[in-house]
């Protein structure tokens, strides 16, 4: 035997064998080949070139938000926009030029559109222009006839009819950017459950979905709600599928039930437009925010932010001059007061101190403490914000005057631990989820807090301007509310909440905490009661709201820079003669009625002076407008969810 | 015509004897890809510098052919072994490394360079199977235990490219490995047993073997409707850019279907459908037979070959050859699930290229070697 023969008849005959399979494999090619191309070919020829089907992007109609009682807080107007399909014009630069000379364009978009242009395969449309006014649109549509190749359509766009008032909660929409491009492919790789690997694939999916986002008509959501709830209001884009003829023309509209897109869901926020409108004209000029809450469900009646940007101006984008004004404005518009915002809570945090002690049993409600206006501790004087002194104090009348001394000496006695324990259990120091983006922690420092973030051990000083709500500690006025709510009735709400129909609130994450015993929680309302309506109480004037009801509450106003013992020595210089961001804010939180509690109202005034002066005249005409319309007798609009809300969890917003 | 001895060949004797018509004829299938390449990417500016790519990298890459075919084919003898346990190596490496990756890894990245291991392995694992039946022969016809031994050589690549995931490469290795060991002798009565044993096992293999993606591919191609956007769609569009293409063609670049870009993935996977729409059937028949002419020189220059290595080896490569045309253009069809196949020299893409001329490069140079006896010792 050898390997090198090799003219064996059994090699040969194989060899044979293996070109008949191949024989026939080919044979098999070319049967099919015959059936396509001559048996079956006409019908192709037809479906070829006299109804050539395509498939033009379709956004789905962006899910409309309304408040409790329909009216309408983010909807769809109609989008004027104008294309132009390389492939049909002669000279795309002039075709531009010309069109510019209709419709203002910018230099930058002239080349945006050109370099779009030359990216793309020529049959596919490059958007020019869109959320045109009727006139621009009119204009091009009036000579139609000597641009071939432009097409002026009208789609639908995202407006907010009511401007500003809802801006932060709600976000705003703006054009798909490339970031968020590439986590729709991603998606929808996902989704489709292709090999990321398979790059021809991928290549189809990310060509598909840029003429979908590139659409005219298509915004994503960028923050608030518009962001948290993305995939829930956009639906799914999807195709409609045309014959169109050799000219490219559409001839007929074929069914698209199979890649039709399907309508985003509608969303009912627990708002009521007139109550937020009316907290937002009661600051005028001032700048921060209100929250106003629905004790026993925890429903968001107005949570306001003031001033605002208008988000109908991000919609199209907007211009560097004016995105330049909000950012410098030093009132923040850009910024969620109520929700993001973070402050120290000043004397309203008493009756969470109050609270402490009597748990603990270091003060029986009945002892008095005296305030000569200041006290010595740890070789330094803590002031009265009275100079004078209060004299003997209870808990009662430490509320009711805010007696910073009777504050400092309760503290000191329960200790640091056991205030920010309370403070938690109250609401205070948590991100409450409502569904939109954003939302801030604060701090509730306590001795590990500060070990770990600023590497020091906690000084017994620091406990006694916790005992006035100083420091470290910073809340939000959502917090603020949460808390009130929770002295306010037993049978509160345990967390705060917003979406009432349409789409599934996201899950509450905030831990459950046992209040202290009821009797306790009396006492901080009745010392709530004897701020405003007992004499000696330091918001008299807020008390009263109308049919005789009355508004319980605490004021409270946070100092933003320290006093320095020279200043003392010269006398504290009044809040008019600082610079405006050097103010104090000025804080108030309220529940009434007194006798029933229903509502919650925190206002919060940035470097606005004294609570008693500027907050909590706001935060009466504010509850008295909301107990007059009281919003939560009424039935809530509501809406058919087109979705399973399931399929929207939170954090799937892209 | 004097023989002269094989082993004392010049180069210039080397380079008279190659085989000409064989060459003739996929320089020809080569052109005629460059030129459809032009008519697909036509319309669109960003493929503008596809064409003369695919022609230059053709060029260069059958230099290199020729080159590699003078060789002796001893050197392509010694260097089948650690060939193949080099492929083999660097696909451990994929499975190592590439899981980092996640989803299906394929290659390495080894500095500027990117190697798809699978890829060198398509050739390494002919000449291992070639040169190993060599061997055997060299003292008696290979029994049962020899053609176990030649599984184990087939399966241990085959598994490995199979995790990746990569089916379509992983039954090309079983489909060409099996070629190989019909040809080294394999009883009839094992071959037929083979296939019922295979008939039999495809269900729990799809139920079981493959990932959800790749069973998608399978239903997808079972009932296109599935994926009336993916796949679905692409299949739809390439059968009526086939089908409109009638007899005659509708003549160079002047295909609808294909230069309005209804079909994705037309310059590459897909580009049959041009060459249906523009050429008609006519086209189409004369790429079919151009290719099979190619691969009956392929078999001719197996069944001349002295040595058992080269014929073994070029049978290997018709069969690798007939894999690409018919799985591609099959699953253009519609005759089998798309699985990523390009067409060989038609197709943009460089890989496949490589492997492709690699395989003329063994049909050549055991045309050249024809005569020549090889003696092998050990396993280097």
């Amino acid at each position: 035997m050898t390997a090198n023969r090799s003219k064996d008849s059994e090699f040969t005959r194989r060899t044979l064998v293996a070109g008949a399979v191949g024989g026939v494999l080919w044979s098999g090619l070319i049967a099919r080949l015959i059936q396509l191309q001559l048996i079956e070919g006409d019908e192709y020829a037809e479906l070829a070139t006299e109804n050539r089907i395509r498939l033009d992007p379709a956004p789905a109609r962006r899910g409309v938000i309304y408040d409790r009682f329909g009216q309408k807080l983010a909807s769809n107007k109609r989008n004027f926009y104008v294309m132009v399909v390389p492939e049909e014009v002669d000279d795309l630069q002039s075709t531009v030029e010309r069109i510019s000379r209709y419709i203002p364009l910018s230099d930058r978009k002239k080349r945006q559109i050109l370099v779009q242009a030359r990216s793309q395969a020529r049959f596919v449309p490059v958007p020019v222009a869109d959320d045109l006014s009727w006139e621009d649109f009119s204009k091009i549509n009036v000579h139609a006839p000597e641009f071939k190749g432009v097409y002026a359509e009208v789609g639908e766009l995202r407006s907010y009819p009511m401007g500003a008032a809802f801006a932060h909660t709600i976000g705003y929409v703006a054009r798909p950017n490339r970031e968020e491009l590439d986590n729709v492919v991603a998606e929808e790789i996902a989704r489709l459950n292709i090999d990321p690997q398979n790059v021809a694939a991928v290549r189809g999916i990310r060509s598909r979905m840029q003429r979908i986002y590139r659409h005219p008509d298509m915004r994503l959501g960028r923050q608030g709600i518009e962001q948290f709830a993305e995939s829930y209001l956009r639906g799914s884009p999807g195709f409609s599928r045309e014959a169109v003829n050799a000219a490219g023309r559409v001839v007929e509209r074929l069914d698209s039930s199979d890649v039709a897109p399907k309508d985003g869901g509608d969303i009912v926020l627990s708002f009521d437009a007139e109550i937020q409108k009316f907290a937002i004209n009661r600051f005028g000029d001032e700048a921060g925010s209100a929250v106003v809450m629905d004790i026993r469900t925890g429903e968001l009646i107005a949570m306001a932010s003031t001033p605002a940007f208008n988000p109908n101006d991000f919609v199209s984008g907007i211009s560097q001059a004016k995105y330049n004004l909000l950012l410098e404005n030093e009132k923040s518009p850009l910024y969620h007061k109520a929700y993001d915002g973070l402050y120290p809570p000043g004397s309203t945090f008493k009756m969470v101190v109050g609270a402490a002690a009597l748990e603990a049993g270091v003060v029986t409600p009945q002892e008095r403490i005296y305030c000569g206006g200041k006290t010595w501790f740890g070789g330094r004087d803590f002031y009265c914000w009275k100079r004078g002194g209060h004299g003997a104090m209870d808990l009662h009348t430490g509320i009711q005057k805010s007696c910073d001394v009777y504050f400092y000496e309760v503290a000191r006695r329960v200790g640091v631990q056991k205030i920010a324990d309370m403070a938690r259990r109250f609401g205070i120091g948590h991100v409450y989820e409502l569904g939109l983006t954003g939302g801030a922690k604060g701090v509730v420092p306590d001795p590990a807090w500060k070990a770990e973030n600023l590497r020091e051990p906690w000084y017994e000083g620091e406990t006694l301007n916790y005992g006035i709500g100083q420091g470290y500690l910073t809340t939000s006025p959502l917090q603020l509310a949460v808390m009130t709510a929770r002295i306010a009735r037993e049978d509160h709400a345990h967390t705060p909440n917003l979406f009432v129909g349409g789409m599934a609130p996201p899950e509450s994450n905030a831990p459950v905490f046992e209040l202290p015993d009821q009797e306790i929680v009396q006492r901080l309302r009745n010392g709530m009661f004897a701020v405003t309506s007992e004499a000696g109480g330091t918001a008299m004037r807020a008390g009263d709201v109308g049919n005789g009801k009355r508004l319980a509450g605490k004021t409270g106003t946070a100092q933003v820079r320290r006093i320095t013992t020279a200043e003392r020595a010269t006398g504290v210089l009044k809040n008019e003669a600082l610079p405006w961001r050097f103010r104090d804010h000025a804080l108030f939180v309220s529940y009434a009625p007194a006798d029933d509690p229903k509502y919650v109202c925190v206002v919060v005034v940035d470097h606005g002076g004294g609570g008693s002066s500027t907050a909590a005249p706001i935060a009466r005409d504010i509850m008295e407008e909301t107990l007059r319309r009281d919003p939560s007798s009424k039935p809530v609009h509501s809406v058919s969810s087109p979705i399973a809300s399931s399929d929207f969890e939170a954090g799937e917003a892209i | 015509m004097m023989r002269i001895r094989a082993d004392r060949q010049s180069i210039a004797d080397k380079a008279r004897n190659l085989h000409w018509s064989l060459m003739l004829t996929i320089i020809a299938i080569a052109a005629f890809g460059g030129a459809v390449l032009v008519s697909v990417t036509l319309k669109d500016p960003r493929m503008a510098g596809i064409p003369i790519q695919h022609i230059l990298r053709f060029i260069l890459i059958l230099g290199a052919t020729i080159g590699i075919a003078l060789a002796p084919i001893r050197y392509w003898a010694a260097i089948a072994y650690p060939a193949y346990l080099g492929a083999l190596l660097l696909l451990v490496c994929v499975e190592l490394f590439g899981a980092m990756g996640g989803g299906a890894q394929r290659w390495l990245d080894i500095g500027p360079i990117r190697i798809q291991p699978s890829e060198i392995m398509k050739i390494a694992i002919l000449l291992a199977l070639a040169r190993y039946y060599h061997q055997v022969r060299d003292s008696k016809l290979p029994n049962m235990l020899n053609h176990v031994m030649a599984l184990a050589i087939i399966l241990v690549p085959m598994i490995l490219v199979l995790k990746q995931p990569d089916l379509g490469t992983s039954l090309m290795l079983a489909a060409t490995g099996g070629v190989v060991v019909f040809f080294a002798g394999l009883s009839w009565r094992v071959i037929v047993s083979g296939f019922v044993f295979v008939g039999i096992a495809i269900w729990p293999v799809y139920q079981f073997g493959l990932k959800d993606y790749q069973k998608e591919r399978v239903l997808t191609f079972l009932e296109p409707s599935r994926d009336p956007l993916g796949a679905g769609y692409q299949l739809q569009q390439a059968k009526i850019a086939i089908g409109s293409g009638g007899l005659e063609g509708k003549g160079y670049m002047q295909g609808t279907q294909s230069q309005n870009n209804y079909i994705p993935e037309q310059h590459t996977d897909f580009i049959f459908t041009i060459v249906a729409e523009e050429f008609g059937f006519v086209g189409s028949l004369t790429l079919l037979a151009a290719w099979a002419i190619a691969l009956t020189f392929g078999l001719m220059i197996a069944n001349r070959s002295t040595s058992i290595f080269g014929a073994l080896a070029s049978a290997g490569v018709v069969a690798t050859l007939a894999f690409y045309v018919v799985v591609n253009i099959g699953m253009v069809m519609g005759l089998m699930p798309v699985v990523g196949v390009p067409l060989p020299l038609i197709s943009h893409g460089g890989t496949a290229m490589i492997t492709v001329m690699m395989g003329f490069a063994i049909l050549l140079m055991t045309h050249i070697h024809r005569d020549q006896a090889l003696v092998l010792k050990g396993v280097v």
